[in-house]
């Protein structure tokens, strides 16, 4: 892919006029796998929504929003992402802001009591979305702008991943909180922080998760999600039956899965949330083992680009930032399948770019487009 | 930032992904490659409900295929509670409350808390319907219906309910039918609710079955276990006994459900195959005939007083006819008798206790089997072919001299002495005179003599003898409840005695008890069954059948054409007599016990012929008289005769008739069974009545025996 001669840095001159340019080294690989997820995405949400009234309705405004994301995907990938990065403390302070307001009159109420978004009309935006993206170039663009990673500095980046994450606790949204502590440990140890700092971290990371659960911090149904998957036996009925529904409308799939719209758990509706968290299930219902697997490659080769675009990055911004956005998707990824396999607790954490939500998919294309930006600009 | 350092910690993140996914893959290979198939059928009992469907039961007929027991369309309303469920409560609370209102003034009284009760009745499936109120009026159907939108989840449905078109008439006989209780269901291997660990399926659904080619699947292997609570089954009579026969093959409605419960879809129907006809032996309107006879003598009686001052309670009575060349019933009649309908929609806790409670006289037994008496002189039959039997008797005319008392041999003390009733003296008798004239004293001496040479004769000759006519032994009569009686014999005397010592003053069999027991007193107790079969067995020289209530079996084309023309049913099965014995007697001692029986209505001394001295053109008829005494209570009348007899023609129909506290055989029983055969020998049997058209039928039918009846009630009063 890449252009070898002496000709790399001329071209690269023209970085910002000469849009063409740039295009050149987009990456193709990522683009196709994303453009490929995005489409698997709109035929679950299709089958899992159709049995709604609604069900059109549903599918429309998330091909809307899946094409408002690539626009976005392309928009942000065209400029550099150290021009992006110089607005780091306004966009972070933003995010911070709205994310803030959630909590606020302003936020609308949702299900258990939890405040995680703003209703304009029959528009939904979830902050919580941006706040992940924004603290990803924040504590990009902090740690990529110094040499080395003192205590004192890696103080200033702990406290841009916990104020986000303190304020989705209080929503309270348990599954994004801990999006913040994996991206946050992934951009740490890339970051160059060292191993004795980042030892502690992690002790202290898992007493506190210990001490949450310990707690009364959280509710009850939210630890009874959370430690279903170990506990399988000791949990209410009520949390079994997702874990047990989604595990049944997968494995029944089979190799090949009974086909689109025929799988009998996506049909009559057993798996609760199936468009948005569990529709996981979708594929592997309808799709077997081929298509379910075919999806998880096509996130593996996503996966891998965004890693590759980290290694290539012209510098630890770049870096950082694709390692940041990389960490996100592997722990949504891995997170969201995993409970749908029945291996990972139950989190309200959607699958990227294919679970039903616009705020989501503008955000993991907003967070592509990044990296592409990234991987475009390695030769400025 | 150190490259080398930010190399080996991507290549760390790089490893962490590998590994993550690697997992996820393992775990979905685990999921759909290798543990698919238990999730596979998680998956279909999830969603798919088999929807148990009771059909008619078969219809039960008489001989000639009146229908004695009919499947009728019954209106019920029913909740269907898939809509009520996603209603909130304060919602769902006022259609109920609307509903139980609305039943009040259409005038089916319906407790608010009986609607609440059925809505959580976890017996039922949720997909199924749940009955609130049977049998409404087409009027509530009507109301409810238009109305529809005032009451979601209302619904009102048909189904088949037995009903019973000659109303009380030969209810024990046929029993009835309720809903199968946990002890039933057991037996028929069904499934009670909560057996099966499963929390989430519904009690009486179960996954479908994995045999699908049963099409026309009407045989009885799938009636007898395919139970499920709720289901009706016969509780008692042939009902009860011919279950398999008449019980509708159950169909089954195979549904996808979602995961609210809604039904999606019907993925397969299977409708329910009525049940097959029962034919019986039983002929209703010599049924009707006797039944209406026995209750007006049991109700004349009532309140009366015999000689001794005893109150003629008559507590109970049956009739039994028989035919004795094949030994099928012909009419079985139990005095007091139930009306059948109140059973239809389950028997009610109070309706239950009533007829449990010894006052109202057991309306629900079957006194015919299930009854037990002393046969008193009827039982003579069997000591006089003991006679013949032991070779004690030769050739019937040995005389005996009665003077009305006969003084038991080696004996000493007071109770030596025996007598006849009233210690009438009957001078010298013969066999066939000791018959006629029911002398005790010639039977006294026989059963002394047989005990004084048990050397010669064995313990048990009479006993032996009666066993041979069937008595101490159920008949095997396909009816259950069925009582064995009691024939006692010295060794089961002597067991009785070692099993409960302070019961019995002695564990000795003497004299005595032969002597009570060669007249049908003491410990004997026969059914009026078991004594219509012995003198059917007598009356056709000794075949002793088992008595028989079904003809046949047949399966109706259809239902509204007249059950019994041939071209309208498929001939299912046949059902034959069955013997159980056969009794050996030379002819000349077989006409002896004959013409003595002849003579008991046809002698001017027979105990039993004042109803035919004053009917001379009505059958003559041979039989036995029986007046067995209970102590402190008036006599059991009994009487057993066969007819026609005596007229070279062989008998048509045997007949026992017991009533106990009621007074002589000879004034009671034997009067009542000339009446009740006497139109058979003219021809002139009415028909029975059907209780749509009782008044004015049964006023016809009172009339016509009222003119025949007048002077045999007169003659009777000797």
């Amino acid at each position: 892919m890449q252009s070898i001669g002496v000709d790399r840095r001329s071209i690269s001159g023209f970085r910002g006029r000469d849009v063409s340019s740039a295009w050149k080294h987009i990456d193709i690989v990522l683009l196709v796998a994303t453009a490929l997820v995005l489409l698997f995405g709109l035929v679950m949400v299709y089958s899992a929504t159709r049995r709604f009234p609604g069900g059109t309705g549903i599918l429309l405004r998330q091909g809307l929003f899946v094409v408002v994301g690539i626009a976005a995907m392309f928009g942000v990938s065209l400029i550099d992402y150290r021009r992006i990065a110089d607005w780091w403390q306004i966009i972070y302070g933003v995010a911070m802001l709205v994310l803030a307001g959630v909590l606020s009159p302003l936020g609308s109420l949702g299900a258990f009591g939890t405040k995680g978004w703003y209703a304009f009309g029959p528009l939904v935006f979830q902050p919580v979305e941006i706040a992940k993206l924004a603290t990803v170039l924040a504590v990009a663009s902090y740690l990529g702008s110094v040499d080395r990673v003192d205590l004192r500095r890696l103080g200033t980046a702990l406290v841009l991943l916990v104020v986000p994450m303190g304020l989705t606790m209080l929503q309270p949204d348990l599954g994004s909180a801990l999006v913040f502590i994996v991206v946050g440990l992934g951009m740490l140890v890339v970051g160059g922080v060292r191993m004795r700092h980042l030892s502690i971290l992690v002790i202290l990371g898992v007493v506190a998760v210990f001490g949450i659960l310990q707690s009364s911090a959280l509710d009850q149904y939210q630890k009874d999600r959370l430690t279903a998957f170990a506990n399988p036996d000791g949990v209410s009925a009520k949390a079994r039956y997702n874990i047990d529904q989604a595990q049944t409308a997968i494995s029944s799939g089979g190799l090949t899965g009974y086909g689109l719209g025929k799988g009998p758990s996506t049909r009559l509706g057993y798996v609760p949330a199936q468009q948005t968290d569990f529709i996981f299930t979708v594929a592997g219902e309808e799709f077997g083992f081929v298509g379910s697997g075919l999806l998880l490659i096509l996130f593996a080769i996503m996966i891998w680009r965004i890693w590759r675009a980290a290694q290539l990055a012209a510098d630890s911004m770049g870096t950082l930032l694709c390692i940041g956005v990389m960490s996100m998707f592997l722990f949504h990824i891995f997170e969201n399948v995993g409970m749908n396999l029945g291996i990972m607790p139950v989190t309200g954490i959607p699958l990227p770019l294919v679970s039903q939500g616009g705020s989501a998919v503008v955000a993991s294309c907003i967070a592509l487009g990044l990296v592409q930006s990234v991987h475009m600009h390695r030769y400025a | 930032m150190d490259t080398d350092s930010t190399h080996v910690r991507l290549s760390a993140i790089g490893i962490v992904a590998v590994s993550l996914f690697l997992a996820l893959f393992m775990r979905l290979w685990f999921l759909q490659g290798i543990d698919r198939q238990a999730f596979e059928a998680a998956s279909v009992s999830n969603r798919v409900r088999v929807i148990h469907e009771e059909g008619p039961r078969g219809r039960i007929l008489d001989r000639n295929g009146k229908i004695l027991v009919d499947s009728e369309t019954s209106i019920v309303v029913s909740l269907d509670r898939e809509p009520l469920r996603k209603m909130e409560e304060p919602e769902r609370n006022a259609v109920f409350v609307s509903l139980a209102d609305t039943l009040q003034q259409l005038g089916v009284p319906t407790k608010l808390s009986l609607i609440e009760k059925r809505y959580a009745d976890l017996r039922y499936a949720p997909q199924e319907y749940v009955p609130i109120a049977d049998d409404v009026d087409p009027s509530v159907e009507i109301y409810l219906m238009e109305r529809a939108d005032r009451y979601p989840g209302i619904i009102v449905e048909r189904k088949a309910i037995r009903s019973y078109p000659y109303g009380n008439l030969a209810a024990h006989l046929l029993g009835y039918v309720g809903e199968i209780n946990e002890k039933e269901l057991v037996e028929r291997g069904g499934q009670l609710p909560g057996s099966e660990n499963s929390s989430t399926t519904a009690p009486t659904t179960t996954a479908p079955s994995t045999s699908p080619g049963s099409s026309s699947g009407a045989d009885s292997g799938t009636r007898l276990t395919d139970y499920r609570l709720g289901d009706s089954i016969g509780k008692g009579g042939v009902e009860r006994s011919y279950e398999a026969d008449l019980r509708a093959v159950p169909g089954e409605r195979t549904i996808e459900v979602n995961a609210k419960g809604d039904l999606v879809d019907v993925l397969s129907l299977k409708s329910p195959v009525v049940g097959d006809d029962i034919w019986l032996t039983i002929d209703i309107d010599l049924q009707a005939h006797a039944e209406r006879l026995l209750a007006a003598k049991i109700q004349d009686l009532r309140g009366g007083r015999d000689k001794d001052n005893n109150r003629l309670n008559a507590p109970q009575g049956s009739v039994v006819i028989e035919d004795p060349q094949n030994g099928q019933i012909l009419a079985m009649a139990s005095y007091p008798d139930y009306d059948p309908s109140v059973t239809v929609n389950g028997i009610s806790q109070e309706q239950w206790e009533a007829f449990n409670d010894p006052n109202s006289g057991l309306p629900l037994v079957n006194w015919a089997l299930q009854g037990t008496y002393a046969p008193g002189s009827t039982f003579k039959l069997y000591t006089a072919l003991a006679g013949y039997n032991s070779g004690y008797l030769r050739d019937g005319t040995e005389v005996v001299n009665d003077p009305g008392v006969y003084t038991i041999e080696n004996c000493k003390g007071e109770k030596c002495e025996v007598r006849n009733a009233g210690s009438t003296p009957h001078g010298t008798v013969n066999m066939a005179s000791a018959l006629t004239v029911s002398s005790d004293v010639y039977f006294y001496k026989l059963a002394d003599k047989f005990w004084n040479l048990t050397d010669q004769y064995g313990e048990t000759p009479i006993q032996d003898a009666a066993a041979q006519f069937g008595l101490g032994a159920k008949t095997g009569v396909p009816l259950s409840g069925e009582n064995p009686g009691r024939l006692p014999t010295p060794a089961s005397r002597k067991a009785a005695f070692e099993a409960r010592p302070d019961l019995f003053m002695t564990g000795d069999w003497r004299s005595g008890d032969n002597i009570n027991t060669s007249i049908g007193q003491g410990d004997v107790l026969a059914t009026p069954l078991q004594i219509v079969n012995s003198y059917a067995t007598f009356a056709n020289g000794g075949t002793r059948y088992q008595p028989q209530i079904v003809t046949k079996v047949t399966r109706p084309n259809d239902l509204t054409l007249p059950a019994n023309d041939p071209a309208n049913y498929k001939l299912i099965r046949q059902v034959e007599p069955v013997v159980q014995g056969t009794i050996q007697i030379q002819p000349d001692q077989y006409a002896k016990i004959y013409d003595g029986l002849l003579g008991v209505t046809q002698s001017a001394l027979g105990t039993a012929s004042a109803s035919w001295q004053a009917s001379k053109t009505a059958w003559p008829m041979a039989g036995k008289t029986g007046t067995a005494q209970v102590s402190k209570k008036a006599d059991t009348s009994l009487f057993a005769a066969w007819g026609p007899a005596g007229t070279g023609e062989p008998a048509r129909y045997a007949i026992s008739v017991v009533v106990p506290e009621s007074g002589f055989g000879g004034e009671v029983a034997a009067p009542l069974a000339f009446r009740i055969m006497e139109p058979l020998s003219f021809g002139t049997l009415l028909p029975a009545c059907l209780s749509a058209d009782q008044s004015a039928c049964a006023a016809a039918a009172d009339a016509a025996s009222a003119a025949s009846g007048n002077d045999v009630t007169s003659g009777s009063a000797d």
